[in-house]
């Protein structure tokens, strides 16, 4: 009996093909992430993302949820990539550190909101 | 601030026919040989291990022994050593999902300290999953499900509301289904069996409307129960009809026995008491084959009841011996002990306490 459904990996991805450009640019503009290295982060974030999509089978996430958990993993993943790369230091963009000092769940809500805003 | 390297993970994703047979043969592994072989099978992957999962949960209704067995077995794998599993959360989530399978797959049982104890394993984990509402919501929908096996009638009509409100807000509609099963569970306790039979007859047509066909046959199923009860054969009869090819079809053992359950129930009800003991032992035969004991045991008791009825004392009297050490053992009935004192004084001076007998059964669910 499958337990990968197709379908759902299919509405995953559509998910994730929309909120690529805000995950990219929030990589790159907020935690001054290479385009190289948010590369690699998109890379990662992809398989994780549709392996979330398919947990608990008969209980899934709603999509709204899906988005949230998603950018919330993006942010985790650009804010501990740059403070490791930080090596602990404060950084000399004074934004890049009021980010860094924000909780990437919090900052992920936030762009939720801003894309709920825009989106019809 | 806290610093951290972000690990990369290689990048070789497993092609979904290979999940699905990996995870086949690792379930049809001895469990030690899983362990031993875990580097050849690839244990540690995400995808691999969400797919177990996934069988795990579909084979929970059919053989909760097994699945519980394996659950813990891989629960205790992921966690020691602390192997590093997938990304974010991924580790929280397997130990959790894994202790919630293990906790449900007891409940089936009735092991229901231990039950309580994988709840409590699953908590800490959950609460470190990005998805950890909705994982939370489901431990509350299982412990609350325990409450409804124990009769905490009002407890549970008390927790049921902001339960199902919490499944809509996150929009999960199968759960929230799902509490209203509880919530007829204990109306049927209560006595309110006519606000039992609306309540499933709505869970049924939801359910079918969300193609949940699961939960649409399990609500036949309890509507035979039901209907059984009120001694109405001909619509536990068609109820029964419409849910057991969809049972079947999807090996949900658990539904099935408890269909058996209800049409007995519907025997005895309609004055046909040689028929309800053949149909609870048939039911009882299917408990037996699942492993759960305590409806085995409870079911003892009621056999034993007709039997009396039949004024067959000596087989009442082994029915009842039979489902003792079992009630003893599983600790079922700690509300009971009086109850349980009398009849097994009586049984040693070789008669039956009928009172006691029928106050003991009276202890279990009615409803299967």
């Amino acid at each position: 009996m499958p337990h990968t459904s197709p379908a759902r990996d299919d509405e995953a991805r559509e998910v994730f093909l929309r909120l690529q450009g805000v995950i990219r640019s929030t990589l790159v503009s907020y935690y001054l992430l290479t385009p190289e290295e948010a590369d690699g982060a998109e890379e990662d974030l992809l398989p994780w993302f549709l392996r979330l999509a398919r947990r608990s089978g008969n209980s899934p996430m709603a999509p709204k949820a899906l988005r949230v958990a998603l950018l919330s993993a993006a942010c985790q993943y650009g804010r501990s990539l740059q403070m490791w790369k930080l090596g602990g230091r404060r950084s000399t963009d004074p934004r890049l550190d009021d980010i860094l000092s924000r909780e990437p769940e919090e900052l992920a809500v936030d762009l939720q909101m801003r894309l709920d805003e825009e989106l019809p | 601030m806290n610093g951290g390297r972000v690990l990369r993970f290689p990048p070789r994703a497993m092609p979904p026919e290979e999940i699905e047979n990996s995870a086949d043969r690792i379930l049809s592994m001895p469990r030690e040989a899983r362990v031993e072989g875990a580097d050849a099978v690839r244990l540690e992957q995400p995808d691999l291990l969400l797919s177990v999962c996934a069988r795990l949960h579909d084979r929970l209704d059919s053989e909760p022994a097994e699945v519980r067995d394996d659950a813990e077995h891989l629960y205790e794998f992921l966690r020691v050593p602390a192997r590093p599993i997938g990304l974010f959360d991924e580790r929280e989530y397997f130990l959790g999902e894994l202790a919630l399978i293990a906790g449900t797959a007891c409940r089936h049982l009735s092991r229901r300290d231990e039950a309580r104890l994988w709840f409590d394993r699953a908590e800490g984990p959950f609460l470190h999953t990005v998805s950890a509402t909705a994982d939370l919501s489901r431990l509350t929908y299982q412990r609350l499900a325990l409450r409804a096996e124990e009769r905490q009638v009002d407890a549970v009509l008390e927790m049921a509301t902001p339960l199902r409100e919490s499944f809509e807000k996150l929009s999960m509609p199968v759960d929230a289904l799902k509490v209203g099963f509880l919530e007829g569970v204990a109306l049927t306790e209560g006595g309110r069996l006519q606000e039992a039979a609306e309540l499933y007859r709505r869970i049924g047509a939801q359910a079918e409307s969300l193609g949940a066909e699961r939960l649409a046959a399990a609500a036949l199923g309890n509507l035979t129960h039901l209907y059984g009860m009120q001694g109405d054969a001909a619509r536990a009869i068609e109820a029964s009809r419409q849910a057991i090819p969809v049972l079947k079809r999807l090996d949900d053992r658990i539904a099935l026995a408890k269909v058996q359950w209800g049409l007995a129930g519907m025997l005895r009800e309609t004055g046909q008491v040689a028929a309800a003991i053949e149909s609870y032992r048939a039911a009882q035969e299917q408990f037996e084959q699942i492993g759960m004991r305590a409806d085995v045991a409870a079911l003892h008791l009621v056999i034993a009841d007709l039997l009396l009825e039949l004024g067959e004392e000596a087989a009442a009297r082994q029915s009842v011996l039979e489902a003792l050490p079992v009630i003893q053992d599983l600790q079922m009935v700690p509300e009971g002990m009086a109850a349980l004192q009398l009849l097994r004084q009586s049984l040693r001076e070789e008669r039956i306490d009928r009172p006691a007998l029928r106050e003991l059964h009276g202890f279990f669910p009615d409803s299967p």
